[in-house]
């Protein structure tokens, strides 16, 4: 009994002991951290490793799935995040909500590399409080060795071939966003006879998929666990370096575009450390690096001279000049979002 | 005794293959060279060494063991003491004590961690590691309860009355005799803690804050990403592994007491 | 709590002492924070996600829509089949456990408490690896010619369903073995010289006799299932959304966190009456046989 009374005491104290020095490593000896909350593979390791090395600092990365559990999450009372990626029309909401702070431009010296044909189309169009950082469509993916033909249309959603085996994005505005422009109408459109007929199509593509999916689409094709998914261009880009079997296509109704600015939070720790972060992303090298890991495009004029010109012509990374022109940006529709749960509560509610 | 029929002998083994089968199936991918586990395409031992290699699940790792080491004692504290004061007393004031601490075991953990968020919210606390640790203690500390009911009923309180007869104080009584005969629950009981806070995902999903990703989280995330799947494997053979010695030590601890 | 110590009036200070640490507590992160989410149910949602001020019943109307009448219905059907597929596994097991030799009993208790240990991502990972296209069962399944080769079995109803009992089924055994344990087999025998054959001494003596612990099981079972959001949405499709999937979506996703509350206080309310209605029977057992002992 002695003994195992001594290990115990021991094993207690052990424990102890490790708590108190774990407690103080944590408040002493640490380098300053960044924090940053951003999507899932949105930032190539190496070059957050360098930026460390770089800085003497520390990144701490959080990651989201969608714009709106970011700011639920930011507003459920997450603070100390320094640097966020929102979309651009959330961008707009967290600046009418005071949550973020004016970009100090000084101290952003590669905000010249901005390409004015992106910086145009987002809502903050003079950067004064967000920065551009890539740019996304939500396109198609799907297994080559199975699949034969596909058209580059919305309504392969629909093909008989793939039932049960598709997913749609659980992302409100792009899935009904992607409605609206297989029926020829704006991602934006207020008008509540298109959400109608939008809600249609996404419940027949509903019927035909096996799940509304934010991130697992990835594994799923790439295990071919799913034959036709439907995602963001990156993230599918990702899977197709890796796997032949993918193939990416682009409808030819026109896509949503999405672009991902930087923000700065304002009850962020260190705004020092995230405009050094936001300026290192941005140098031409690290941008041009980056985005070929994680395949979205950078609006970086110095970096889109340095990627290679396979990589810009992949329809995943820059889009065929005959779609351009049927792209449209994601904006904040102010209370007229409303229009927009109720119907995506009853492509969710239809069965 | 009587032997059992072919009816429940063909359930037990049916639950024992359901239960064991996919934990083994996982074991054994950790070392498939394929990427996605359907069919077997050489050994290896890769994945453990992209494990080890991987910053994030490290981190992760060793964060979530910081949150355990951290709830630990306060749970097991908090616990013990609720077992006591349950065992000793018999007034309405236990009735309730009681209800109270088997309420966490029962409650939908989406119930829990959805209350606690708007309570942090409410109460202006900022989400992070604290907001964590008491989340992670309010389960332990149920868990702990539990353990120790369990044990307090095989203590012989007439020692500490016999030890109080022959002069000892409250606090002698308490510390020579009570806890050493205790320490093997107590110890026991802390390592479920442990293990239950390790385990953690839903409630920590909803009361986490900047740079506050545990493992369990960490390995939500990595289920959904391709590039991570069979390191998933190796990980959770590594955990397993952990599991099998935990379970072993504590059911070493907590066996019948022999006679001295 | 069943011990035979009286208690001597003079203690109760010393047991304010060891039981206020605790009781305060789980009164502080238990109990007030379900009050404040009943009260925030009655708070009128702020389109910037935050909680408005006033107070109103718009939240609780969501109860009186139909696709969400139609999710409660299907979270308490779900619940339900789990629960009785885990009292019928889990009934002989206890049986068997309870009757073994004692290594034998040490040994089986051991393979319970493993899987229920492992973590909790990690067994629907395991699962999502068997059901997948290229996984084990499919492959079972479809060499027995019961589905096409490489369908996949995931993101249906049975696949929750199936991990919904994976994860509960050691809940319910470790209640009823501990009550069998208690049981007194020589009864069965007596039953069986009185007549009664093997099935109907099961039925009539063994499970009145386990009452308790099919009770604590069922308990621990159901009301925890409940609140499922993670298995659904791992495994699930369409069809398999519960409550508590709705719940973190509204939390979450649509930044509505007073009808979260609303459903939420539902989920509560029901949860509530499962556990007051499994309780109260034990309780009303209890008193019933201490009277007619």
């Amino acid at each position: 009994m002695n003994i195992r009374t001594h290990l115990a005491v021991t094993c207690s104290a052990l424990i102890l002991c490790s708590c108190e020095e774990k407690q103080e490593s944590v408040l002493n000896t640490e380098p300053p951290t960044l924090h940053v909350y951003m999507w899932a593979d949105y930032v190539k390791p190496e070059l957050v490793k360098q930026f460390e090395h770089e800085n003497h600092c520390r990144v701490v990365i959080d990651t989201f799935d969608s714009n709106e559990a970011m700011f639920a999450k930011l507003k459920a009372g997450a603070t100390g995040f320094d640097v966020a990626l929102p979309s651009s029309y959330m961008v707009k909401v967290m600046k009418e909500q005071e949550m973020i702070s004016q970009i100090n431009r000084s101290m952003i010296p590669n905000l010249v590399q901005i390409t004015s044909d992106v910086a145009n189309r987002v809502h903050d169009k003079m950067m004064t409080h967000s920065v551009p950082y890539a740019v996304s469509h939500t396109v198609i993916a799907y297994r080559k060795d199975r699949l034969e033909k596909v058209d580059p249309t919305w309504s392969a959603l629909l093909r008989e071939d793939v039932k049960g085996r598709t997913t749609l994005l659980n992302d409100m505005r792009e899935t009904l966003g992607s409605a609206l422009k297989s029926l020829g109408h704006s991602i934006n459109s207020r008008d509540e006879q298109h959400l109608q007929q939008a809600r249609d199509v996404v419940i027949q593509w509903k019927k035909n998929s096996a799940k509304f999916d934010n991130e697992g689409y990835k594994t799923g094709i790439d295990s071919g666990e799913f034959s036709l998914v439907m995602g963001y261009s990156g993230d599918l880009f990702q899977v197709v370096e890796e796997n032949d079997k993918v193939g990416i296509m682009v409808p030819k109704e026109g896509v949503t575009m999405s672009c991902d600015e930087f923000v700065i939070l304002r009850e962020g720790q260190n705004p020092f450390l995230a405009h050094q972060f936001i300026n290192f992303l941005l140098d031409p090298k690290i941008a041009a690096e980056n985005m070929q890991w994680m395949g979205y495009l950078c609006p970086n004029k110095g970096a889109l001279e340095l990627v290679a010109r396979t990589f810009l012509d992949h329809p995943a990374i820059r889009l065929p000049d005959e779609l351009k022109e049927k792209v449209e940006v994601i904006e904040d529709l102010g209370p007229d979002l409303a229009k927009f749960t109720k119907v995506w509560d009853e492509v969710k509610a239809a069965r | 005794m009587k032997r059992s029929g072919f009816f429940t002998r063909s359930v037990i083994l049916t639950v024992l293959v359901f239960f064991h089968l996919p934990l083994m199936v996982l074991v054994i991918n950790s070392f498939n060279a394929s990427r996605f586990g359907g069919t077997w395409e050489g050994f290896t031992t890769h994945w453990y060494s992209d494990l080890f290699r991987n910053r994030e699940v490290m981190e992760a790792f060793k964060r979530s063991l910081v949150i355990a080491l951290w709830s630990t004692p306060a749970a097991t504290l908090l616990g013990t003491l609720a077992a006591v004061a349950l065992h000793r007393f018999h007034s309405r004031l236990q009735k309730v004590h009681f209800l109270l601490v088997q309420l966490p075991l029962v409650l939908p953990e989406v119930l829990m961690g959805f209350s606690m968020l708007l309570f942090f919210v409410a109460m202006g606390i900022n989400l992070g590691l604290t907001t964590i640790w008491i989340a992670h203690v309010t389960f332990c500390l149920s868990f702990v309860t539990m353990v120790m009911l369990g044990r307090l009923q095989d203590f012989d309180f007439t020692l500490l009355d016999a030890a109080r007869d022959l002069g000892a104080t409250r606090w002698q009584a308490t510390t020579r005799i009570l806890l050493p005969l205790l320490w093997p629950g107590i110890l026991a009981s802390a390592l479920l803690a442990f293990t239950v806070s390790l385990d953690d995902f839903v409630i920590t999903f909803f009361v986490s804050g900047p740079g506050t990703t545990t493992l369990p989280v960490q390995i939500y995330s990595m289920m959904k990403t391709s590039r991570s799947l069979p390191i998933i494997n190796a990980l959770s053979s590594l955990l397993l592994f952990g599991t099998v010695i935990t379970v072993a030590s504590i059911h070493w601890l907590t066996r019948p007491a022999r006679k001295l | 709590m069943a011990n035979e110590h009286p208690t001597p009036p003079h203690v109760s200070r010393n047991e304010w002492t060891v039981t206020l640490p605790s009781l305060g507590w789980l009164l502080i992160f238990v109990i007030s924070p379900t009050l404040i989410i009943l009260a925030q149910s009655f708070r009128p949602p702020d389109l910037t996600g935050a909680i408005g001020s006033g107070w109103t019943l718009q939240n609780w109307e969501t109860w009186l829509r139909q696709d969400v009448q139609h999710l409660a219905l299907h979270t308490l059907w779900l619940s339900a089949v789990t629960t009785g597929f885990c009292m019928m596994l889990a009934i002989p097991f206890g049986w068997f456990m309870a009757r073994t030799s004692s290594r034998g009993k040490q040994v089986l208790q051991l393979l319970v408490i493993i899987p229920f240990w492992t973590n909790f991502l990690i067994r629907i990972f395991a699962w999502k690896t068997l059901l997948n296209q290229d996984g084990l069962m499919t492959r079972a399944a479809a060499f027995m010619g019961l589905i096409p080769a490489h369908e996949s079995l995931l993101y249906n109803e049975g696949a929750v369903l199936l991990v919904l009992i994976y994860t509960q089924l050691p809940f319910a055994i470790l209640p009823i073995y501990a009550a069998a344990e208690k049981f007194d087999f020589s009864l069965l025998d007596a039953a069986r010289d009185l007549g009664a054959s093997h099935l109907r001494s099961f039925l009539e003596v063994f499970l009145p006799g386990i009452k308790m612990g099919i009770a604590a099981g069922a308990l621990m079972v159901f009301v925890p299932a409940l609140g499922s959001f993670l298995i659904p949405e791992m495994m699930g499709g369409h069809d398999s959304e519960m409550l508590g999937s709705r719940i973190s979506q509204r939390a979450f996703a649509d930044r509505n966190l007073p009808e979260a509350s609303a459903l939420a206080s539902g989920l509560v309310i029901g949860v509530l009456s499962a556990t007051l209605f499994i309780g109260g029977g034990m309780a009303w057992w209890r008193q019933f046989k201490r009277r007619q002992a």
